[in-house]
């Protein structure tokens, strides 16, 4: 590996403009991964390990790697971190960079295809088990609701999702 | 006429390298009453002020103005060489065109340039209007007073006694020592902290300069270099240490418990107490706070008689004392009685405190067997609850496996965000000291990273990797409760990338270092004040490390911030060379930047009296009539009682109004040249 000052600059410009604003702060204590269960389970690029990638310029070279969608969203290590970096900030700004660089699983891709045409992420057909208890078969959600899905399609074509182009 | 000289410095690139040095030398020319302006790599440099020298002996100038740095390092350098060329040395005046213009513009050159122009500008401003001042002396009290009987205490009272100038050592608890006394050994050397400390508390409780005065606080601190008034409150110790020989037989028959500060809380120790087997001086004490006045026996009651024998009911304390120290039916007054003594310096070595554990509520704080450094330092000491034997406070059993954590509370936005500096090795200390005796004891030690730097350390800590000691770069998140008193201990190993889980025996958190909570209040009867990180603030951090803001008044040890044993000795040494320096003068320049009363226009009023910050002002008789009068020793010069006084009596010399006028000048004209 080189120390290639642009690259550095280019990751933590990245990670902070998504959100990871702490990253500089980061003394590489490792006390977040000593407390982290995605480390425990395996994940080699979580928290401590993922900063030192990004401060090493090595935005690329990791995009494909799925750790942080391993992240659990617990915060214990925000709770932990002696220096303020909030490294769960710095795992889902890295996320969203990988989203914004569809750098992410097919299956991802569709369940943001479903949440997209009916506003659900996971959705089955519920009409069956519904008549069986006595419902109505047709549930109030926007499965079944038109204008409802349009609604959803006009706020995910306008914010950040709109521009990944998915849809 | 006023005839001024204006040198301007480069300072290296320092100033150049954002300056146009030239371009300010020639501005410094065009300014009126300016006879002569050159310029200079270094001006404080030999060469640098033998320019100046020379002008000065060759009848050119007799104002000198030099734009350099700042007036704090470097005023009193060129101030002598203008002296040494025969010119009144107050007659000088420095443009700091480093801190005001270079450092603070480095982005913008031209912008730093025209700045620096005003600056000189305004020193000439001043310079033309400098008149000749003369210094003043004071008679000092050959005296001093040290703050703390710690090791940096003892060091500073052995090496001010020896150079033969009295000593008052002033520690609050019963016994000199400090936290030294409460180790087992000290690194790099693993001498016996006890065997090298106890000959320096008997040398200077037993040296004829000294007077220690322990279990005692400082009350109240009045005065100036060389003539401090301080009243020193010699707290109740409800035993009489004139009589008392130190034999514990009060404390062996006191049954009131209370724990014990001396080992960290690990054990009781009684009401009635000595503070340690080898205190100095080895008297006993009795805490009120924890004496339950067996048999009635309040302080200053008559005691009750024995119906049968008619016999007076005493207290076991004072039955058991041989020496009939302990009289608990004498008035004795639980504020103590306050000494008062006159020095001339004093030298603050209050010490630190380490954080409990009780604030890392992730290190499970509750479990008996999470400890402090401090406390496994008692438990292997031979004076400590156990005797030098390892043994966990859950159950006194040995462990099997034992865990250091270091950077708890240090290294820590959330707590101090500087280093304590001797964790690291101390910590390394304990592990070695326990491999040796304990070969099969598992010790793993968990580091941001290792600190070792000091002579012989970084050979002491890869001596302890050689020893089988386990090494790992990465903070633990946090400790579990387990059965059987176990911990849970997550870690991280840095170099693997791993996370590491295992159950550990027994903790040792390395607190962070932190000022006692006490030292708020001797900060404020001292006029200390506090750095960034909360310790006691010196002079200046790297030219002034034991000297503070107030003249006469030093630093030494851990209260100015986290330090070792050899760094603590050397710093107190150098406090104590530096508070001798006044006391070997036998007297001590008054800076005649002071201010002044003309009796003959002030009215009296007395406005100037309370607002003085340094009590220098009283109202005296002159010409029959009340007039503010000021005590030349005691003014610092910073011109209160001058601006507030309505009738315009007060001068403040070397800040006289029409030279503070004429830098306004200056600083407005926008560059223009001012003649004025």
């Amino acid at each position: 590996m080189l120390v290639e000052q642009k690259k550095i600059d280019e990751a933590v410009a990245t990670i902070i403009g998504f959100g990871g604003t702490g990253i500089l702060n980061c003394v590489q204590c490792g006390a977040c991964s000593a407390v982290c269960p995605g480390v425990k389970a395996g994940f080699p690029l979580l928290c401590r390990n993922l900063i030192r990638s990004l401060l090493n310029g090595q935005l690329e070279e990791i995009i494909e790697d799925s750790s942080s969608w391993g992240c659990q969203a617990c915060n214990r290590c925000t709770e932990v971190c002696p220096q303020g970096v909030r490294p769960q900030e710095v795992v889902f700004a890295f996320r969203r960079y990988q989203a914004n660089e569809l750098a992410f699983s097919t299956s991802a891709v569709t369940s943001q295809m479903n949440l997209y045409e009916t506003g659900h992420a996971v959705f089955t057909d519920p009409k069956e088990l519904r008549r069986q208890v006595g419902l109505p078969e047709v549930p109030p959600t926007s499965a079944f609701n038109k204008q409802a899905q349009e609604e959803i399609q006009a706020l995910i074509d306008n914010g950040p999702m709109g521009e990944l182009g998915l849809f | 006429m006023a005839k001024v000289g204006v040198y301007v410095c480069h300072c290296g690139s320092n100033i150049a390298g954002v300056i146009d040095v030239s371009a300010v030398r020639d501005y410094a020319e065009t300014l009126p009453d300016v006879v002569i302006a050159r310029k200079d790599l270094f001006m404080c440099s030999d060469s640098g002020q033998e320019m100046v020298k020379q002008d000065v002996r060759d009848g050119l100038v007799d104002r000198v103005v030099v734009a350099a740095c700042t007036p704090r390092t470097h005023e009193p350098i060129f101030r002598a060489a203008i002296e040494k060329a025969g010119l009144n040395k107050y007659l000088f005046e420095m443009a700091n065109i480093r801190d005001q213009a270079s450092w603070v513009h480095g982005h913008d050159h031209e912008g730093a340039t025209e700045k620096a122009k005003l600056v000189v500008a305004s020193a000439v401003g001043k310079a033309r209007h400098l008149e000749p001042l003369e210094d003043k002396f004071v008679d000092v009290t050959d005296a001093a007073l040290v703050i703390g009987g710690g090791i940096g205490g003892i060091s500073a009272a052995l090496e001010l006694a020896n150079m033969g100038h009295k000593t008052f050592l002033v520690e609050k608890t019963p016994s000199i020592g400090g936290v030294m006394a409460q180790l087992d050994k000290t690194f790099p050397t693993n001498d016996c902290s006890a065997c090298i400390l106890t000959p320096m508390m008997v040398d200077a409780y037993n040296h004829p300069n000294i007077e220690t005065l322990t279990y005692s606080e400082v009350d109240d601190v009045s005065g100036y270099i060389g003539n401090f008034s301080v009243k020193i409150r010699r707290k109740q110790a409800y035993v009489d240490w004139d009589k008392c020989t130190g034999c514990g037989d009060c404390a062996a028959k006191c049954p009131a418990k209370t724990p014990d500060e001396f080992n960290a809380g690990l054990s009781d120790r009684r009401a009635a107490f000595i503070m340690f087997p080898q205190a100095v001086p080895k008297k006993a004490v009795i805490d009120m706070d924890a004496c339950i006045n067996c048999g009635g026996r309040e302080i200053g009651s008559e005691p009750k008689l024995n119906k049968k024998t008619g016999a007076p009911i005493l207290a076991p304390c004072e039955k058991a004392c041989p020496a009939d120290a302990i009289n608990r039916s004498l008035p004795l007054d639980p504020g103590g009685r306050i000494k008062e003594v006159e020095v001339g310096s004093i030298v603050v070595a209050t010490g630190y405190q380490v954080m409990d554990k009780g604030w890392f509520k992730e290190m499970a704080p509750d479990s008996p067997n999470v400890i402090t450094a401090l406390q496994l330092e008692r438990i292997i000491s031979a004076t400590g609850p156990t005797e030098g034997k390892l043994l966990r406070p859950s159950d006194n059993q040995k462990p099997k496996t034992i865990t250091f954590v270091s950077c708890m509370g240090s290294r820590d936005a959330n707590f101090h965000t500087y280093c304590s500096r001797f964790c690291c090795m101390y910590m390394i200390k304990q592990a070695r000291l326990l491999k040796e005796k304990y070969p099969e004891l598992v010790i793993n030690m968990h580091f941001i990273d290792v600190r070792t730097a000091g002579k012989d350390y970084d050979e002491y800590y890869t001596g302890a990797r050689r020893m089988g000691i386990n090494f790992f770069k990465g903070k633990v998140g946090g400790l579990e409760m387990l059965p059987e008193d176990k911990l849970r201990v997550l870690a991280y190993d840095m170099e693997s990338a791993e996370s590491i889980e295992y159950a550990s025996d027994l903790v040792v958190l390395a607190t962070a270092v932190e000022l006692p909570e006490d030292a708020q209040g001797l900060a404020q009867k001292l006029g200390l004040q506090f750095c960034g990180s909360n310790f006691f603030r010196e002079l200046h951090p790297k030219l002034g490390p034991v000297e503070t803001s107030t003249e006469g008044l030093f630093l030494a040890g851990c209260c100015q911030g986290p330090k070792d044993i050899p760094d603590t000795v050397s710093q107190a040494k150098g406090a104590a060379a530096a508070a001798a320096v006044p006391l070997a003068q036998g007297r001590v320049k008054i800076e005649p930047i002071i201010s002044e009363i003309i009796p003959e226009n002030c009215s009296g009023c007395g406005i100037c009296v309370p607002l003085c910050p340094y009590d220098a002002i009283a109202m005296s008789e002159w010409a029959g009539t009340a007039r503010a009068a000021i005590e030349m020793s005691a003014c610092k010069g910073c011109g209160v009682c001058t601006s507030a006084c309505p009738s315009g009596a007060i001068v403040l010399h070397g800040y006289e109004e029409d030279q503070i006028f004429a830098q306004i000048a200056a600083l407005t004209s926008g560059g223009r040249n001012h003649a004025g």
